[in-house]
């Protein structure tokens, strides 16, 4: 059957969709490719006018694995997005700091086609935001290399900063190994190392950071504290589990107030309390957060450092090979490790689970460790009748 | 009518592409968690210790016999298979918990609502999740919407 005079009419038409779909995926690879977009820029940084800085905040927020978690009443979070919201109001109620954020986003690909970037930049000073760029993250090897380029192409010509704080959010980073930590780009590895590599990166124009603030899960262990030492003058981690919702950000905000005297030992131990009190106040898993004094925990850490790290060496080798024979544990469980030194320069709080088999510990040393996998009792049944 | 076809082909295709694209193993573990989320959900919606009790049950139970039958396939990987096994004995020592085996102390009925929030939360946190792979996790997912 033939169609109707009106067939020329619709091929014009399907031409100039076909043309303008065409000049939109053109648009969009250009864009995609370009090595630098600024989305926007609210105002030329360089130029006078702009408030000091005597307080820098750098945030990485890692967005590329399950992040998933829900609250007590079932509703469902991103916690990756939460701690960007936490940190963008970080960064609004700090008059007097500039605060870096890049959150780390999965790799995604309009159509399979067409590349997205997989990082987003924000740069906040004085509580507004100045730029915020998408970026594409390192591609092979993960050292925090495009965060660094950014960071030292916004910082402010800062001599007068008084106080650093580096926090970074994500799943346990791991101390050897690390392939798989970004779900999008599953042959990538990304370790404490290469972490220890991102920051030096940072502090490249000053020793250290004042404040590190590591908000994963089994943060403190005697290779992590060891390892980004160098690089802070004092750290809060968990050394057990921690809860997606991660560490309470509120008490970052207002630093001109709260920091006012400049005592970080104080700041660091209010900050760490604030945290605690409120993932107890809603999670029922073991709560552990610890803030260390860099400089007081060095003999404890050279003591064990032998010892930690061929333990190490034998669980690398173990992950690799694809068992799980070892778990974490609390240092102060094994022998070799409950030293006197043990509690030199580390305030620990901890509450344990409030079900499961370890509601009778008590305390915690703040030193994470690794041992075998201890059996469990034996169970009666795996799918039997339940337990009316 | 071939090139209006065509369009449509092409349309379709790309919604596919974009709804494979979504991070697969991000929805295969988070389906896991809304399980227990929802599950604890009905718990706190209940006032009978006991009905709060058996829901809690049967959600693990149901659980545990989707692990069971998935880990027994002949065409497991070995990190599956680890993954698994680890799932299996966490789900396992909570169905204990609750019963009060194996050396547990029974949960008050009291304390069901909390215990029903330790559930998500240690399942949210369990490690041993993200060592599954994307299909494995799908194949637990689909057997428990077959079990319940």
């Amino acid at each position: 059957m033939r169609e109707p005079e009106s067939r020329p009419g619709r091929g014009v038409l399907y031409s100039v969709i076909c043309g303008r779909l065409c000049c939109a995926a053109v648009t969009l690879l250009l864009a995609s490719c370009s090595p630098t977009l600024p989305v926007q820029r609210e105002a030329q940084l360089k130029e006078g006018g702009l408030p000091g800085a005597p307080y820098s905040i750098v945030c990485v927020i890692h967005g590329d694995g399950d992040y998933l978690f829900h609250d007590t009443s079932g509703n469902e979070y991103k916690a990756d997005e939460e701690a960007l919201a936490g940190a963008k109001r970080v960064a609004e109620e700090n008059p007097h700091a500039e605060v870096f954020i890049f959150h780390q986003r999965p790799r995604r690909s309009l159509l399979f086609l067409v590349s997205q970037r997989d990082g987003e930049f924000y740069y906040y000073r004085g509580g507004r935001l100045l730029a915020n760029e998408s970026y594409w993250r390192d591609q092979e090897v993960s050292r925090l290399e495009p965060e660094v380029e950014l960071y030292i192409r916004f910082r402010a010509d800062n001599r007068r900063a008084t106080v650093s704080v580096f926090l970074y959010f994500g799943h346990e980073i791991p101390e050897l190994n690390g392939t798989g930590y970004d779900a999008s780009y599953p042959d990538r590895a990304f370790t404490v190392q290469d972490l220890v590599d991102g920051l030096q990166g940072f502090t490249r124009q000053s020793a250290s950071f004042d404040l590190l603030v590591l908000s994963t899960c089994f943060g403190g262990t005697p290779h992590t504290i060891g390892a980004l030492g160098p690089s802070a003058r004092y750290i809060i981690a968990s050394p057990e589990n921690l809860h997606l919702s991660y560490f309470d950000l509120r008490p970052l905000e207002r630093l001109h107030l709260s920091l006012q005297d400049g005592d970080m030992p104080a700041f660091a131990g209010s900050f760490a309390r604030q945290a605690f009190n409120r993932l107890t106040s809603d999670i029922q898993t073991a709560v552990s957060v610890a803030v260390y004094d860099v400089e007081r925990v060095q003999e404890f850490l050279r003591s064990v450092d032998g010892i930690y790290e061929r333990t190490l060496t034998t669980v690398g080798g173990e992950t690799q090979a694809g068992g799980a024979k070892f778990e974490h544990c609390d240092c102060a469980d094994l022998p070799a490790y409950a030293l006197p030194t043990i509690q030199a320069g580390v305030d620990v709080l901890y509450r344990p689970a409030r079900f499961g088999r370890s509601t009778g510990k008590q305390v915690h040393s703040g030193w994470e460790c690794w041992r075998e996998r201890q059996a469990q009792p034996a169970t009666s049944e795996t799918t039997g009748p339940g337990p009316e | 009518m071939t090139a209006r076809k065509t369009y449509g082909v092409l349309i379709m295709l790309g919604m596919m592409m974009s709804i494979l694209a979504l991070p697969a193993r991000a929805d295969g573990k988070g389906a896991i968690q809304r399980y227990f989320s929802d599950a604890a959900c009905k718990v706190k919606a209940t006032e009978s210790p006991s009905e709060k009790r058996d829901i809690l049950n049967e959600s693990l139970q149901t659980m545990s016999t989707a692990l069971d039958v998935v880990g027994k396939s002949a065409s497991m990987s070995p990190g599956d298979a680890v993954g698994i096994d680890h799932v299996r004995a966490l789900i396992q020592e909570k169905r204990d918990e609750l019963a009060g085996r194996n050396g547990y102390s029974r949960v008050p009925d009291g304390q069901l609502n909390a215990f029903a929030n330790y559930v998500v939360q240690d399942m949210e946190q369990a490690d041993q999740l993200i060592t599954i792979s994307v299909i494995t996790l799908l194949l637990i997912i689909i057997l428990i919407v077959l079990l319940v």
